[in-house]
């Protein structure tokens, strides 16, 4: 008796893991949805920052962006105003670029806008982003230059900056990218990005200290840049995170960082003696970038053209500290955040030369590789 | 044990004989002898499908992407930077078994001996780590190393020596991951020094040998198995780390799994990233082979006895 009860409850065991495994099975094997038409909506001539009311409603965009404050700011000020007045679904997610490149690689996108930086999409414009259609974006208010290809509409306008220590250099402040390797004139540890996120701006900010102009650089170059850190020796300590770099700011450890400029106001803001040296800086810009095969791109460039209206620009910076890519936005800001605008120092900004490091990324990443793991 | 497990497998036999109705007894032998693998059946799916399949891809990746050829194992070998780091990553994680082992003999052998609820609370102590999340752990340890932090405000205060570089440091590493790791040392060792007879050591003392010779002729080859199945593990584990060598290092401490990343997740260069992984899993590999050579009668694994 007690046997067959035993087996009745092995077979059942059986039974249930036989199903388990059929319906593993059946995930597995049900492969992307077949490729859908994309539905062409009447929303009349593009002006940022505006959507037609309910125009999509019932459809779902997910944007995939780089958490914390910032990622939590434009969900604000950009994605749930025009979630609430297109009556689209918006979702959140965080990027990661080789798991963008696995969905297009599968055909199975889930995510419709991201948050790549400007290299991302110059490099993969046509393979792993969409081009725009630049007649459905209101393209007239985004600063000068920054649109750098085909497949990006700027998202924030920051920098790499060099932030200085007040207490140490508050009478005779650094002037320029050069002062930044002097260690006579200026003593103490600088740190400067050794994250595995690449910054070629890194490699211009070197190479701009050296007199070079970053329209005219070459291969030789991006050695001789990292050399000049290397030089550095013991005065040179590595970020390898945003968090770290302010950590490190904030702390009185380096006394000098090329660091994110918004890395630079959030040590300010927390109470730390430091300031931006605006006479030489490295212009970033991150893209909106629209992933290859996205299901609803009409929606995707809608939303775009919704996220750079001035005033949504003018919330995100005052939720973010990033700079707006609305010339007509006019954020309010507060004493600290007024001193780290980048927007407001355009002029003294250098612009990266994307199209080199396009054509150049292999040289790039192997140096990149090398610098940010020690070597 | 192994009784059991016939006995069990006997009766269970005979009641899917009964079950199915069918007789004879050479039927239901050959039955018993194959029918227990079906229950492997739903671990062996599992496996292929999440792990083989995958791995399989992988490595097809590596040797084609961006086009076929052994371009990217030529590139591994032959880029000074992959050399160092993949040196690096070996010296770090053999260090830091050694501190395990170091930190983690004493205290499993005192867990041999104390009472029982004083083995309790030194087994709480030894998960306890193992409960809190990693990210959590390792920025408590920034917080302490860092140059201003309490240790080296500590070193300054009474001594006036310091700062003293804790972190961004192969030590501050290898402290990081001994603490993540330090369970997985303890557990093994604890594990085959409670099977080993106590009355041994008084009996070698007994036939003239003092504490030393009996520890080290005795007790520590009977402990073998743990050191050699918990070294292993910590070995294998610490080849793979990532968020701690990224925290509590420099660039110049960053570790194989950082390669990776960069390559998959950065530089988009996945047949360079897949050619990576498939050299740590070889070596692993190899490592494990090695290894099982030298411990030939141990098991490698805490808890398997062969």
């Amino acid at each position: 008796m007690f046997n067959i009860q035993h087996s009745a409850r092995r077979r059942g065991i059986a039974l249930a893991t036989g199903g388990a495994v059929l319906a593993l099975l059946l995930t597995a094997c049900s492969g992307s949805a077949p490729e859908q038409a994309q539905p062409e909506r009447d929303l009349g001539t593009p002006v940022a920052g505006e959507v037609k009311a309910g125009a999509l409603d019932g459809v779902t965009l997910t944007f995939a962006g780089s958490g914390g404050i910032f990622q939590d700011g434009q969900t604000e000020a950009l994605w749930d105003p025009f979630a609430k007045a297109s009556g689209a679904t918006f979702l959140q997610d965080a990027f990661d670029a080789g798991k963008l490149k696995a969905m297009v690689d599968s055909g199975n996108v889930s995510w419709d806008i991201v948050n790549a930086t400007q290299f991302d999409t110059a490099r993969g414009c046509g393979t792993l982003y969409e081009e725009y259609d630049y007649s459905q974006i209101d393209t007239s208010k985004i600063p000068e230059g920054t649109i750098t290809d085909k497949c990006m509409v700027p998202q924030i306008l920051y920098g790499l900056v060099v932030v200085y220590n007040t207490d140490k250099f508050g009478d005779n402040p650094p002037t320029s990218a050069a002062d930044f390797f002097d260690t006579k004139k200026f003593p103490g540890k600088r740190t400067v990005s050794q994250s595995t996120y690449v910054d070629p701006q890194t490699v211009e900010f070197a190479l701009t200290a050296q007199g070079k102009d970053v329209k005219n650089i070459t291969t030789d170059d991006i050695d001789t840049a990292f050399d000049m850190y290397r030089e550095l020796g013991d005065d040179v300590i590595g970020w390898t995170t945003g968090a770290q770099a302010q950590q490190q700011l904030e702390s009185g450890e380096a006394v000098m960082g090329l660091v994110w400029s918004g890395r630079g106001y959030g040590a300010a803001a927390a109470g730390a003696p430091v300031a931006p040296m605006w006479d030489q800086w490295m212009i970033m810009v991150d893209s909106n970038g629209i992933p290859k095969g996205v299901k609803d791109k009409q929606a995707a460039f809608a939303a775009v053209n919704y996220s750079i209206g001035a005033e949504q620009q003018a919330k995100m910076t005052e939720l973010t500290s990033y700079g707006p890519v609305n010339v007509d936005a006019k954020p309010k800001l507060d004493e600290t955040l007024s001193t780290w605008m980048t927007t407001d120092h355009l002029d003294t900004g250098i612009a990266p030369n994307v199209d080199f490091w396009v054509e150049n990324y292999d040289a790039l990443a192997t140096a990149w590789a090398s610098w940010a793991t020690g070597s | 044990m192994m009784n059991n497990i016939v006995t069990e497998g006997d009766q269970s036999t005979q009641a899917i004989a009964l079950g199915a109705d069918a007789g004879g007894v050479g039927r239901r032998r050959s039955l018993g002898n194959w029918r227990p693998l079906l229950l492997l059946i739903p671990a062996f799916v599992i496996v292929s499908l999440f792990f083989l399949a995958p791995l399989i891809d992988v490595f097809i990746r590596s040797i084609t992407d961006p086009k076929p050829g052994v371009q990217n194992y030529v590139w591994l070998f032959t880029t000074e930077a992959n050399i160092n780091v993949v040196v690096r990553t070996f010296v770090t994680a053999i260090v830091v078994t050694l501190v395990c082992l170091l930190l983690a003999y004493p205290y499993a052998y005192l867990m041999t001996i104390v009472s029982d609820r004083t083995r309790n609370l030194m087994q709480l102590f030894i998960m306890m780590p193992l409960w809190t999340s990693i990210l959590v752990r390792t920025l408590a340890w920034m917080v302490l190393l860092q140059d201003t932090g309490p240790i080296n405000g500590l070193l300054m205060a009474w001594f006036g020596i310091g700062p003293i570089p804790l972190i961004r440091t192969t030590f501050g590493v290898a402290l990081g991951m001994s603490q993540v790791l330090l369970p997985f040392m303890v557990l093994p060792l604890y594990s085959s020094m409670a099977k080993i007879d106590k009355r041994l050591l008084p009996a070698a003392s007994n036939l003239g040998a003092n504490p030393v010779t009996a520890f080290f002729t005795v007790y520590l080859p009977l402990s073998r198995p743990g050191i050699f199945s918990g070294g292993v593990t910590v070995f294998i584990l610490g080849l793979g780390f990532y968020i701690i060598p990224a925290l509590l290092g420099s660039s110049k401490e960053s570790m194989i799994s950082a390669l990776i990343q960069q390559q998959i997740s950065v530089f988009l260069m996945w047949g360079q990233g897949t050619a990576l992984g498939i050299f740590l899993l070889v070596c692993t590999i190899l490592i494990l082979i090695v290894v099982s050579r030298f411990n030939r009668g141990g098991s490698l694994f805490p808890g398997v006895d062969r």
